[in-house]
C-alpha cells in the first residue's frame, strides 16, 4: 500500500442522474499511474464489491454510461463480464476477446496486485471498444481487500473483424447469414426521432459496408455497381474491393462460371473487377495465334473437339482415303508448352466424322452419331479423362434417335445431352430434338415433343443459356423444295411445362435478306459460343457467294428486342472456323482448329479468340 | 407445441407492442431469446428499432404468419410489393436494418431487393438525388472516375 496522500474522487454528477451507492464512500489510496489516466482522457470508473460473490458493480460514473451506452441501473449488481459480450442478446463472450488477458486479471485480483492492460469491450449497440484498463484493489484498515477500482480509458477499436468476414462472403443458394450480419449491424446507433439532423443526411450511409456489399450491391449488374461507384468517395472505395466483384460474378453468372473464372483468375493473378468488366464489355476481345507441339496423326478433317477444363479433346474425323478414324487426342492449354498427346484408350468407339463431341461435368465427355464406315450412327459413348486408364463406354439404350450426321448438340446442366436435327442416311433433313439424361443409371432417350418445329436442318448450332434454355441458330434449312442457308434464331425453355421453340430473330424465310445492317448473313457450319450472362457469339462458317466471313457477331436474347451486333475484335482472325472444331476453354478462350481452307493438317497452329485480357499482374 | 402466449416488445422510444408468439418467432433473434426465457410478462427491449419501424415490422410478420398456408404465392408477392412500394428511402433502409437486426430473412430479402431495384439502371446523378447523397468528389476526381467508368454507360458493345 503506497503512502501518497488520500485523494477524493472528483466526480461531478447531476442530481437527476442514476447515481446509486450501496456502501458508504470508501477512502481511496490512488497511485501515480491512475493519476495519469485521469489527466489524459475522460475515464470510465467502475467500482466492484470484492467481498460479494461474482464481484458485482456498485458504482459507475457518467462517462461509463456515455461511452458504453449502458445506463447505471442496467449494470449495477452485475459482474463486468457483460462488456465482453457483443450486443444485448449475446450469451457468450466475443471470440476475439483475449482469454489470456482475462486470466491475468483474475490472477491479479485473487493475489491482490494491480492490473494494467488492454482489453476488447463492446458498447451496448455492439460496436467494439479497445479498453485500457487499470484495476486496483482497495483495502480496508485491516488490509483486507474490500473493493476493486477499475479505471478505464478507451479508444475506438479498429481490429479486423475478418474471421467473421470470411463467413459473410459465402452465399449458399441465396441464403444470407443473418446472425453474422446481426452482429455486425449497428456500428452507428440508430437514432430516428432523437436526432433531427437525421432527416438531412443520407439514409444509405446508416448501413454498414458489409451489409451494403453483401445484401445490396451483390444483387446489381456490373454496370449498376459501377454507376453507384461513381457517386461519392465511400461507394467508389467499395468498388475497389475484389470481394464485391466476386459476389457480383457469382450472382449474375452463376456458380459454375464463377468457379471456372476463379481458377483462371488465381492462376494468372487477374483482378476480379477487370474480369467482370471485360466479360461485360468484351472490350479486350482479341484473336491470337497459338503454336503447339505434338501433332494429330493420322491427320484428318471433320473431327470434333470439346473442352474439358483447360484441355482440348479431339476425337474421330475423316482421314486419308476418306476413311473414318477413332483416335482420341488431348491438348492441355495450361501447360507451358502445350502439345498434342494421343490417349491410349480402352475400347474406342467405331471411327466416325460429322459427329458431335460434348463436355460433361467432372472431366467426362460424350460422343454421338456421325458417319461411320458402314453408314450413319446413333450410338453414344462416354469417356472419363480422369480415370487412370481412360475407357470409352457405350451408353446402352433400348430406343435411340434416328442415325444422323451434321446434327448439333449441347449439354444442359453438365449432365444432359441434347441433340437436334442433322442429315439421315437417305439424305433427308431432320427437325427433331432428343434429350439423354446421363445421370440416370439406365439413360433413356426422350424426344422433346413440341407443337411446332423450326424447318429441318443440318450444320446449325445449339448453345446453352443458363441452366435450362437452348438457342438454335443458322444451318442449312429446308425451304420448300430447296435447302437454303438460314439466319434464324430459336430459343427453347426446358423448364416450361409446355416446351416450345420460340422464334427470336432472323428473317422469316431461310436464306432471306435481313433488315438489320449488323445482322450476320445466313450460314451453316459456323461456330457459336455461349458467354456468361446468356449472350451468344457467332463467327465463321459457310456463307453464300463463297465469301470468307470474317466478322464476329453477338446477340443478347434477354433483351426486349434481341438484335445482332458486330463485335470488334483486335488481331487477325482465322480464315475459316467450323462449329465442330471450336470450343470454349476456361470460360474465356474460344479455340479454333483446322478448317477447310487450312493447310495445317497437323493442327499445330491454332487460333483463339480471347474474351478477356489474360495478362495478369505477374 | 404451439404457444398461445403473447409477447411484449419495447421499441427504442419505449412504446410497448404486444404480438402473438407465432408472429414474434419469425425473428430469429426473438426466437432464440424466447427459446431460452420462454414467454415472460416483461417486455423485450429492442433498442435499435423505433416504434414507427417496429409497427411496420409487426404488420409484415402478422401478414406472413397467416400467408404461408392460406394465400397463394402470387398474392403474397403482390402484397409484399405494395408493402414496400411507397416507402421513402429513410423508412425503407430503417426497415432493412431492423430486419437484419431481428433476423427476419424474408423481410430482409424484400427490403434489400427493393433498394437494389431503386439503384438499377440509374446514372450516378439520379442515384444521388434519390438517396440524397452528397457529392463529395472534387470536379477533378469526378472527371477521373467518369473516364474510368465510362464503359458502364456505353450503349453499344463496340468501342
Amino acid at each position: 500500500m503506497d503512502e501518497s496522500p488520500k485523494k477524493e474522487l472528483a466526480v461531478r454528477r447531476n442530481t437527476s442522474s442514476h447515481l446509486h451507492r450501496k456502501e458508504e464512500t470508501p477512502s481511496w489510496h490512488l497511485g501515480a499511474p491512475v493519476d495519469i489516466f485521469f489527466r489524459s482522457s475522460p475515464c470510465r470508473i467502475v467500482v466492484v464489491n470484492a467481498q460479494e460473490l461474482d464481484h458485482p458493480i456498485i458504482y459507475v460514473n457518467l462517462i461509463f454510461e456515455q461511452v458504453t451506452g449502458y445506463r447505471a441501473d442496467e449494470v449495477l449488481g452485475r459482474n463486468c463480464r457483460f462488456l465482453q459480450y457483443q450486443g444485448s442478446f449475446a450469451k457468450t463472450r466475443y471470440p476475439l476477446v483475449d482469454i489470456r488477458i482475462l486470466t491475468e486479471i483474475c490472477r491479479c485480483l485473487s493475489e491482490g496486485f494491480d492490473f494494467e492492460g488492454e482489453r476488447l469491450n463492446f458498447r451496448k449497440g455492439g460496436s467494439p471498444l479497445m479498453n485500457r484498463l487499470y484495476i486496483k484493489p482497495i483495502c480496508n484498515d485491516e488490509g483486507i481487500i474490500t473493493h476493486f477500482l477499475g479505471v478505464q480509458s478507451f479508444k475506438e477499436a479498429n481490429f479486423d473483424l475478418s474471421p467473421l468476414r470470411g463467413l459473410v462472403w459465402k452465399k449458399s443458394s441465396g441464403a444470407i447469414h443473418t446472425h453474422i450480419l446481426g452482429d455486425m449491424y449497428s456500428q452507428k446507433p440508430l437514432f430516428v426521432h432523437r436526432d433531427c439532423s437525421f432527416k438531412k443526411c443520407c439514409p444509405l450511409y446508416k448501413v454498414s459496408d458489409e451489409v451494403l456489399v453483401v445484401n445490396i450491391l451483390a444483387r446489381l449488374t456490373p454496370r449498376d455497381v459501377t454507376s453507384l461507384g461513381s457517386v461519392c468517395h465511400r461507394f467508389y472505395n467499395l468498388t475497389k474491393d475484389e470481394s464485391l466483384w466476386k459476389l457480383v460474378c457469382q450472382n449474375i453468372w452463376g456458380q459454375e462460371t464463377f468457379s471456372i473464372l476463379e481458377s483462371v483468375a488465381r492462376r494468372r493473378r487477374l483482378w476480379w473487377g477487370k474480369i467482370v468488366r471485360e466479360l461485360t464489355t468484351l472490350e479486350a476481345a482479341a484473336w491470337r495465334k497459338l503454336t503447339v507441339g505434338g501433332s494429330v496423326e493420322p491427320s484428318c478433317i471433320n473431327f470434333s473437339v470439346c473442352a474439358v477444363g483447360s484441355k482440348v479433346v479431339l476425337f474421330g474425323g475423316e482421314g486419308v482415303n476418306m476413311q473414318p478414324v477413332n483416335d482420341t487426342f488431348v491438348l492441355d492449354l495450361n501447360e507451358d508448352c502445350p502439345e498434342w498427346t494421343h490417349i491410349n484408350v480402352n475400347s474406342a468407339p467405331p471411327g466416325r466424322w460429322g459427329h458431335t463431341l460434348s463436355g460433361l461435368s467432372d472431366s467426362r465427355l460424350v460422343v454421338f452419331g456421325g458417319c461411320g464406315r458402314n453408314g450413319l450412327l446413333n450410338d453414344a459413348f462416354v469417356l472419363d479423362l480422369d480415370e487412370p486408364q481412360p475407357t470409352w463406354r457405350e451408353v446402352s439404350c433400348s430406343t435411340r434417335p434416328l442415325p444422323r450426321s451434321w446434327h448439333s448438340s449441347c449439354i444442359l446442366d453438365g449432365t444432359k445431352l441434347i441433340v437436334s436435327g442433322g442429315c439421315t442416311d437417305s439424305g433427308a433433313l431432320l427437325s427433331d430434338t432428343f434429350l439423354l439424361d446421363l445421370t440416370m443409371e439406365k439413360p433413356v432417350w426422350k424426344e422433346i415433343n413440341v407443337s411446332w418445329r423450326p424447318p429441318s436442318r443440318l450444320g446449325h448450332t445449339l448453345s446453352v443459356l443458363g441452366n435450362h434454355k437452348i438457342l438454335m441458330y443458322g444451318g442449312l434449312a429446308t425451304s420448300g423444295p430447296l435447302r437454303l442457308r438460314s439466319s434464324d434464331v430459336y430459343i427453347m425453355d426446358l423448364s416450361e411445362e409446355e416446351t416450345r421453340w420460340k422464334y427470336v430473330t432472323g428473317s422469316m424465310l431461310p436464306g432471306g435478306v435481313s433488315t438489320c445492317n449488323s445482322a450476320p448473313p445466313p450460314r451453316l457450319d459456323h461456330a457459336a459460343v455461349s458467354l456468361p450472362g446468356g449472350r451468344v457469339v457467332v463467327f465463321g462458317g459457310s456463307i453464300a457467294g463463297s465469301r470468307l466471313e470474317t466478322k464476329v457477331y453477338i446477340l443478347d436474347p434477354m433483351e426486349e428486342k434481341p438484335t445482332w451486333r458486330i463485335l470488334y475484335v483486335q488481331g487477325r482472325q482465322p480464315k475459316y472456323a467450323s462449329g465442330h472444331s471450336t470450343c470454349l476453354v476456361g470460360g474465356t478462350r474460344v479455340v479454333v482448329l483446322g478448317g477447310h481452307h487450312t493447310e495445317d493438317w497437323m493442327l499445330t497452329e491454332l487460333h483463339e479468340l480471347c474474351l478477356i485480357n489474360l495478362k495478369g499482374t505477374d | 407445441m404451439v404457444k398461445e402466449c403473447k409477447v411484449k416488445l419495447k421499441s427504442s422510444d419505449d412504446k410497448i407492442f404486444e404480438v402473438d408468439y407465432a408472429v414474434a418467432i419469425q425473428s430469429q433473434i426473438l426466437n432464440n431469446t424466447l427459446g431460452h426465457t420462454g414467454c415472460t410478462d416483461s417486455a423485450l427491449p429492442l433498442h435499435n428499432v423505433s416504434s414507427q419501424i417496429l409497427a411496420k415490422v409487426i404488420d409484415y410478420c402478422e401478414y406472413h404468419v397467416n400467408a404461408s398456408s392460406t394465400i397463394s404465392e402470387k398474392d403474397v408477392k403482390m402484397w409484399d410489393q405494395e408493402f414496400v412500394k411507397h416507402l421513402d428511402q429513410a423508412t425503407l433502409l430503417d426497415l432493412l436494418m431492423a430486419a437484419q437486426y431481428l433476423g427476419i430473412h424474408n423481410l430482409q430479402e424484400l427490403t434489400c431487393q427493393t433498394v437494389a431495384d431503386r439503384i438499377k439502371d440509374k446514372r450516378p446523378e439520379d442515384i444521388r438525388e434519390i438517396f440524397n447523397i452528397q457529392n463529395d468528389l472534387t470536379p477533378e476526381e469526378e472527371e477521373e472516375i467518369r473516364c474510368e467508368n465510362e464503359w458502364a454507360f456505353e450503349e453499344e458493345v463496340s468501342p
